[in-house]
């Protein structure tokens, strides 16, 4: 009886760690609504810094890595990786021929979303940080406006298995339009 | 007596650094380059040189290139020194802060297009090119970026022009003939 007891609480904490951990994971875990507002702090930026601002993304320790996401900034024109805090190796690259595991060239489908008026998500294979193997992604990418240039994009991702493209899209058009945005 | 010393014609510096630090400017604009060599030159030839050169022009009695020269020469130490600037977040220009620098440089163009259209055809065409140009400029920076890239071959004309004046000056000196029309004032 009393070892039936013991077992029950084991059960019990056992449960408690697992919800905790599970707590502690989705709490380490980017959302969408933050890849937004980070994405759009990051065009507002470049639009008053120019393009002296893309080092900054660079910077791993920045404030534009939060989380388990981070800001990265690319070039759809020119065809380059401007700045990335994780991917030192892919910066000053050559973007439009990386594919995912299924073959989808992953920023030809960020340029295109991107230049959308508010933007837009796309879901694709990535190497999350920390993790060993790839995950599913889905980024928000948004143009940015920069003097004397054309074709920048900014772009954020969040790690989910369950969220769609549709679903991402209906919480951005929720954060572009001040009508659907829940009362304070 | 000694023979009165030939003189050259400040303006063949003048139009050789707008016309460089223009091109350059375009060769970013399209998307060839950085934006590295535009601050350099924009501080050195197309602005200190050009500058210098348009100082020349007072003596030579010429106000139109006294004007323009010492002008666009500012102009672009302006620009570099505003990127520069924003590099080193010392008063730091928005896209929209320089659209209105681009805006106030348009208006000073038009003022000097109208001059132009005076002295001759191919000076008219490079004024006309280059208020076409700026007004892209503006247009690019307040809600058509795409047009950053019309602007930048629609410059290189400009450039390409400045230089083909700078041609027929430095050409009909070594020449001795000019071999490289202007054309009439497109007012008379």
């Amino acid at each position: 009886m009393k070892n039936g007891k013991a077992i029950g609480w084991l059960v019990v904490l056992a449960a408690c760690g697992f919800v905790r951990a599970v707590a502690a994971a989705e709490a380490d875990a980017a959302t969408a609504e933050e890849a937004i507002n980070n994405v759009r702090a990051a065009v507002r930026f470049l639009h008053d810094k120019g393009s002296s601002g893309f080092a900054e993304f660079n910077n791993k320790d920045g404030k534009w890595v939060w989380k388990d996401s981070y800001v990265f900034v690319f070039d759809c024109r020119r065809n380059k990786m401007l700045a990335h805090p994780l991917r030192p190796d892919l910066v000053g690259q050559p973007i439009m021929q990386i594919t995912d595991n299924s073959g989808k060239f992953i920023f030809r489908e960020l340029c295109k979303v991107g230049t959308e008026p508010r933007g837009g998500w796309v879901e694709y294979m990535w190497q999350k940080p920390g993790a060993g193997k790839l995950s599913r992604k889905l980024s928000y990418a948004l143009a940015a406006d920069i003097s004397f240039t054309t074709g920048i994009e900014v772009g954020a991702g969040i790690y989910d298995e369950k969220l769609s493209v549709p679903e991402l899209g209906k919480v951005l058009e929720k954060m572009s339009d001040p009508a659907k945005l829940p009362a304070l | 007596m000694m023979a009165e010393q030939k003189l050259g014609n400040p303006a063949v510096v003048g139009l050789a650094g707008f016309g460089l630090t223009t091109m350059v400017l375009q060769f970013h604009n399209v998307g060839w380059m950085g934006m590295g060599p535009v601050i350099w030159l924009g501080l050195i030839f197309g602005g200190l040189a050009q500058m210098i050169a348009g100082l020349q022009e007072m003596k030579t009695g010429n106000n139109f290139g006294y004007c323009a020269f010492t002008a666009y020469g500012c102009f672009w130490i302006s620009l570099a020194l505003l990127l520069i600037g924003n590099h080193y977040d010392l008063y730091t220009s928005s896209k929209t802060d320089v659209g209105w620098f681009l805006v106030a440089w348009t208006l000073f163009t038009a003022v000097l297009w109208i001059g132009s259209l005076r002295i001759h055809g191919a000076l008219a065409l490079t004024f006309t090119l280059l208020l076409i140009g700026f007004v892209l400029l503006d247009l690019a920076h307040f809600g058509y970026p795409d047009l950053t890239v019309v602007a930048g071959y629609e410059l290189m004309a400009t450039a390409a022009m400045a230089w083909y004046i700078m041609a027929h000056i430095i050409y009909a000196d070594v020449f001795g003939r000019d071999i490289l029309p202007v054309g009439k004032p497109w007012i008379s």
